[in-house]
């Protein structure tokens, strides 16, 4: 009798799945099955066009054409069919339109579907690639640590070769965005896993009183019971029942618990919503009851890779669910009652079994034989069986991840030949229910978890109060004995995702790498997409042979989030990215300002000249939106005392309306910020920060005043927005300013430089206006509160339009400091640049008791090797040498940086700040500055101030 | 993440917090030598268990707060206003 | 953009079309939806700092965390919160802020506590969130559980809402659930269109100045 598989000849006669065409493995219908044969989806796989119905996965319409190849191998690029039919099954990953690694034997067909396999040329059928099975010795174990590393000027290509081999689908540039959503809840209880011990906990905990998130992987609730035979389904459609009819539940099908943090942090991703590709939830949940049941284990053998090869669950759903044929002819390898069942259902599919080789009884199977699919299966009693479908149930894994995240340390029970949790070392909110707590029967399943989900909402504190009444009696489950079937010896697979053998664990341990963790990372098995699930035990039983430890000796690697992969689009959700604007930012948009990104504020960085920007201010008048200047309201009779310990200078006797420019630094003595503070009344000041140093300003002085000095009286009010801040600049500024304000005498003698006081502006009462610097120019700066800002902004340009006022921007703001030899904190000092660095010596009082950073300033002065913050200006004028360009020492060292670099219109020549060694900083030495394209220009050391060196400019 | 229980705020997400260190003290700036002070900004105790540290609740009441936590499980066994607890009668306002 | 003679006042948050009201641009926009966002900025807004717990926090009559409604004579009613420790924020009409601080002085004069009185009416920006659909717009944003038993109406609380803290105020109106939201000024665009994005799933409308809902008689 032919075994042949069917599919090609079918496929050529007739297009069989195609339009239109019969399914040649597609059963009569059957109870339970979860297709609807009323409507059918066509979609195209590689090309072709197949015919699925609604319910079927990817993998289960094709299977029913009678596919049986879906993908090659990661290394070798071996055909790979069908192992698990669910979520898992390592050969099923696939490429749907432009989305990559898409899980085939989970993803249900839809309407129109473009399915490719991925990385397979020219075909999945005939793949070139496959050659590198006969290329094994350069691929194996490691081999990226001994081949492909010499010649190393070879390395670009063996990048270029490796990266097409690599086993992964392709992204388009093109691809269009996708939509993710975000969303945080507060379940009582979250469920993790949808099968009869999932439901019947949260429908226990939902009739406590408890909010509950029933989250569930496959795209119904019901766990194995889906598959399983006329008792099962029965069970199914009672629990689904109670479910749907039980308040407080919320169902997340087609949905994961990726993992568990602190304190019950459980990230949930939730698929099939209209409307978006996945959704984040972000739950903060009392108690987490983990039920994922069990996941069946594949066995290692000779050729257990074959397409044909499956595991009992994988023939089970594939009939069952799908009323799919897996094969014609079979041989089951069984060691448990579910490998019996199976059995019966291949019988009812009509599938020919052709040997039961029953584990119980010491027998078993050593090879499969076939090049694209199984043909034969060798027994261990040296039988040769043809076949096209050999179907084995050896035993089942614990998917322990979520408890062991959760801190738990499962144990492994060599009696029952799995690892099982640690009730001693799970947190008071984590519960465990189901096959991964233990084995009974479907009653006394139920009736564990039932009592699992009244001690969960009673611990969440559902109605009543955290831990109300005395703790639930949980019953304890027994753990049914099953043999240690692990490899048969005879070679194999471990991790079909990594092509992974048995032989690569075994060369692991021969050179050295011994350790389960070591052996994880040389051989990376357990690192594949399915993230040890299949592979875990399967690896450790092996490892452990080779060293002669036990299992349990040998332990496990440590499971970490997530649980099963997830993309980046659901990590970043909705993107949150807080922008800042001014009032006057409509006015600056409308007005062609060019918008710079300034942490996150958008500031007008110049409105299209900014050297006339420039100009206008030292010959005229220019207004600057500088309303993100950081802005602290203090209050108190204790503020003087404050200042005293923030600044460097001192502030005891500053009068009221009176100005005082300070610098303070941190306890090493590094300069942290700058600004100039005003006293507006007896106990109540105002301080001016840099706008980037705002927040931390605020955050240091809080820290200063609530940890360090928690008697004194200050209150901390940032203002910083309260208020819409326009710097006015110019020798017409004073002009300017009285048209607008007729409460505040502006003349010289009335309102001198570093003066402040309250006012009337443009109609505005409670405005602040300083008489302050830093464009070297007369100028006013003043606070109008910010929900005028734009009233005033525009009085100011109309009143001033004969005074040619204009805008200008953050750009002409830095020339014109820049002319003044102002340094801007962070751009000319940075983080390790002391007080006596920052051109600010004449303010520094060491002869204050103390202030924040004065032990490290004192050493820094008695030292007196620190870099000097100087002026500097190309010989050749019109080079502007780049910022951070290095200034040389004689030895060609490094001997500073430029710091501050522009042309300044002006003077009509380059110039700068630096940061300077001592002995080179002195005014008229000639120092050599390295540009970044590697040429050198000599630059002369100045004074700071390029512009008006005796600042008369701004004390008219 | 871990919740931090914010004596003001109740329980909150510690993302809202922003970590201020262990508490060192600081020493007296008109004697110390420049080893102290050294010690004092850079080197610090990392034990294995139960410490007392600072946190800022930025997200929240800004109040800054005095915890105990166990650098290994995360319990945090206190979390105190660290200037009411310093000075009850000045947060109190005695004349 | 012509000479105003008379100066108006504006929200960060940008509207269209717009209508003057008591100085101020506002949206003019009437929704009927179950589900609207108004911008509130135009309240004014009055910062009382004084002692956690004292005579200063008897006379205000309010305790962190919750809110009242208070009426202050001639300065009229205003939502008094007790936004965080030590910390009162004043909600009234718009143009009261200088009453409102007057009166706030008076009444914390005779306590002899340290205390400190601001106005912040231009330094927040103001949103209400109004029906029962809010809680489920916040639950994009912000991570706090807004259930009832965890924060009923008349709770004040601070939290970080789309990345940005935020100030949040259970006000429920007439048996509707509904939010006041406030941060710091320039944030306030920002906000909203966080606030618009998470609520366009459920139906959310923008609507004009509906300013302070007074206490039931």
């Amino acid at each position: 009798m032919s075994i042949l598989p069917t599919s090609r000849r079918a496929r050529s006669a007739t297009g069989a799945g195609g339009a239109g065409g019969p399914a040649p493995m597609r059963l009569a219908p059957r109870e339970g099955e979860v297709i609807d044969r009323k409507r059918s989806v066509e979609f195209r796989w590689n090309g072709t066009p197949y015919t699925g119905h609604p319910g079927d996965t990817i993998v289960s319409a094709l299977a029913a054409a009678g596919e049986r190849v879906f993908s090659r191998s990661y290394k070798y690029h071996r055909p790979r069919g069908v192992l698990t039919a669910s979520y898992l099954d390592p050969g099923a990953m696939v490429q749907v339109g432009d989305e990559p690694n898409v899980r085939a034997a989970h993803r249900l067909v839809a309407a129109g579907m473009d399915v490719r396999s991925q990385n397979t040329w020219p075909s999945l059928r005939y793949d070139v690639k496959a050659v590198n099975g006969l290329v094994e010795r350069f691929l194996a174990t490691g081999f990226y640590y001994k081949t492909f590393i010499k010649p190393e000027p070879l390395w670009p290509l063996y990048e270029k070769v490796l990266r097409t081999f690599v086993h992964a689908g392709e992204i388009p540039p093109d691809s269009a965005p996708g939509c993710y959503d975000q969303r945080y809840a507060h379940p009582d209880v979250v469920v993790a896993g949808g099968g009869p011990a999932g439901m019947a906990a949260a429908v226990a905990a939902a009739r406590a009183g408890a909010t509950v998130m029933l989250v569930e992987e496959e795209h119904q609730l019901g766990g194995h019971l889906r598959f399983g035979g006329p008792a099962e389904r029965a069970r199914l459609r009672e629990l689904a029942a109670a479910v749907a009819a039980q308040p407080g539940i919320e169902v997340l099908t087609d949905a994961v618990v990726e993992a568990r943090y602190d304190d019950n942090w459980i990230p949930i991703v939730a698929r099939s919503l209209p409307g978006i590709d996945e959704r984040l939830i972000k739950a903060r949940a009392g108690t987490l009851v983990v039920a994922p049941g069990l996941v069946e284990r594949p066995y290692v053998f000779a050729g257990n890779d074959l397409p044909g090869v499956m595991l009992s669950t994988a023939a089970r759903r594939l009939i069952n669910l799908y009323a799919v044929r897996p094969g014609h002819r079979a041989v089951v390898l069984t060691a448990n009652p579910e490998g019996d069942a199976a059995v019966a259902d291949l019988e009812s599919a009509g599938v020919e079994v052709a040997a039961v080789v029953d584990a119980r009884r010491g027998e078993t199977v050593t090879a499969a034989h076939g090049r694209h699919g199984v043909r034969a299966v060798e027994l261990g009693d040296g039988r040769r069986v043809e076949a096209d479908l050999l179907v084995t149930a050896v035993g089942w894994t614990a998917p322990t991840s979520l408890l062991n995240q959760s801190g738990d340390q499962p144990v492994y029970d060599p009696r029952a030949a799995r690892f099982r949790p640690d009730p001693a070392r799970m947190p008071d909110d984590v519960l465990a229910a189901g096959g991964i707590a233990g084995d009974g029967d479907l009653d006394q399943l139920v009736a564990h978890a039932d009592a699992v989900g009244r001690e969960a909402a009673r611990r969440a504190g559902a109605a009543g109060g955290a831990g109300a009444g005395s703790a639930v009696a949980v019953p304890s489950l027994a753990v049914d004995e099953h043999p240690e079937l692990f490899s048969a010896g005879t070679g194999g697979f471990v991790d079909l995702s990594e092509d992974v053998s048995a032989k690569d664990i075994t060369t692991a341990v021969a050179e050295g790498y011994d350790s389960v963790e070591l052996a994880k990372r040389y051989t990376t098995a357990t690192m594949g997409p399915t993230q040890g699930k299949l592979e875990t035990v399967n690896t450790v039983a092996i490892l452990a042979a080779a060293t002669g430890r036990s299992i349990a000796e040998t332990g496990t690697t440590t499971w970490r989030p997530m649980y099963a992969p997830i993309t980046l689009g659901a990590l970043a959700g909705r993107p949150h990215q807080p922008v800042r604007y001014s009032p006057m930012q409509p006015w600056h948009e409308r007005h062609g300002a060019v918008p710079l990104v300034a942490g996150q504020w958008i500031r007008p960085e110049h409105y299209g000249d900014p050297a006339a920007e420039v100009t206008a201010v030292r010959t005229g008048v220019g207004i600057i939106d500088v309303t993100p200047i950081g802005k602290l309201d203090l209050q108190g009779p204790d503020v003087a005392k404050l200042l005293e310990l923030l600044y460097v200078n001192k502030w005891q006797k500053l009068g009221i309306g009176r100005v005082r420019y300070g610098v303070m630094c941190a306890e090493d003595g590094v300069v942290l910020d700058d600004g100039v503070t005003g006293r507006l009344g007896e106990q109540h000041y105002l301080m001016s920060t840099t706008s980037s140093g705002a927040a931390t300003v605020w955050e240091w002085v809080e820290n200063w005043l609530q940890t360090a000095h928690p008697d004194w009286r200050v209150h901390v009010t940032p203002v910083t927005t309260a208020y819409a801040s326009i710097n006015i600049a110019g020798p017409r500024s004073r002009d300017l300013l009285a048209r607008l304000t007729t409460d505040v005498d502006l003349s010289a003698e009335a309102f001198g430089y570093m003066n402040v006081r309250t006012g009337t502006v443009a109609g505005i009462a409670d405005c602040v206006l300083w008489r302050i610097g830093f464009t070297g120019e007369l100028s006013y700066e003043i606070h109008v509160p910010a929900s005028y800002g734009l009233h005033v902004w525009q009085r100011l340009l109309d009143a001033g339009a004969d005074l040619g006022v204009r805008p200008f921007g953050v750009e002409a703001q830095r020339v014109l400091r820049l002319e003044k030899g102002h340094a801007i904190v962070g751009q000319d000092t940075d983080g390790l640049t002391q007080a006596f660095s920052a051109g600010v010596d004449e303010l520094i009082k060491l002869d204050k008791p103390d202030f924040l950073g004065k032990p490290e300033l004192v050493w820094q002065h008695q030292r007196g090797t620190h870099p000097r913050l100087v002026g500097l200006q190309p010989l050749d004028g019109s080079i502007v040498p780049p910022e951070a360009s290095q200034i040389l020492d004689r030895a060609g060292g490094i001997a500073g940086r430029v710091t501050s670099s522009r042309m300044s219109p002006t003077l009509g020549r380059a110039i700068g700040l630096a940061q300077l060694d001592p002995e080179l900083a002195v005014v008229g030495t000639h120092v050599t500055v390295r540009l970044p394209d590697g040429s050198d220009v000599t630059a002369e050391v100045t004074e700071r101030v390029h512009v008006d060196p005796q600042g008369e400019r701004q004390r008219v | 993440m871990m919740l931090l229980p914010c004596p003001w705020c109740g329980p909150r997400h510690a993302g809202e917090f922003r970590f201020h260190g262990a508490a060192g003290t600081r020493p007296d700036p008109a004697t110390t030598t420049p080893e102290q002070w050294r010690r004092y900004l850079y080197v610090h105790d990392n034990p294995r268990g139960w410490q007392t540290e600072s946190w800022y609740h930025s997200a929240g009441c800004r109040r800054f707060l005095t915890v105990e936590r166990n650098t290994l499980t995360h319990e945090v066994r206190s979390a105190r206003d660290t200037q009411l607890d310093a000075a009850p009668n000045a947060a109190e306002d005695a004349r | 953009m012509s000479e105003e003679t008379v100066p108006l006042a504006r929200s960060p948050i940008a509207t269209d079309p717009t209508v003057v009201v008591a100085g101020w641009e506002v949206c003019a926009r009437v929704s009927t939806a179950p589900l609207t966002l108004s911008d509130e900025t135009p309240l004014a807004k009055v910062l009382v700092r004084a002692p956690f717990g004292g005579a200063a926090r008897d006379a205000l009559g309010v305790s962190f965390g919750r809110t009242a409604r208070v009426g202050l004579g001639t300065a009229g009613e205003v939502l008094l919160v007790g936004s965080a420790p030590g910390e009162w924020l004043a909600l009234g009409a718009p143009g009261t802020a200088a009453a409102i601080r007057a009166a706030l002085e008076e009444r914390l004069a005779g306590t002899g506590e340290f205390v400190s009185v601001l106005d912040l009416t231009h330094g927040r920006a103001l949103v209400r969130l109004h029906g029962a659909a809010a809680p489920v717009v916040l639950a994009g944003v912000c991570g706090i559980d807004l259930a009832d038993h965890v924060t009923p109406d008349g709770t004040a609380l601070r939290t970080s809402v789309a990345a940005v803290v935020t100030d949040l105020v259970r006000d429920d109106d007439g048996g509707v659930r509904s939010y006041l939201l406030h941060c710091e000024r320039s944030s306030g665009q920002y906000l909203v269109d966080a606030l618009r994005d998470a609520g366009s799933p459920s139906g959310l409308e923008v609507t004009g100045f509906r300013g302070l809902v007074p206490s039931s008689a």
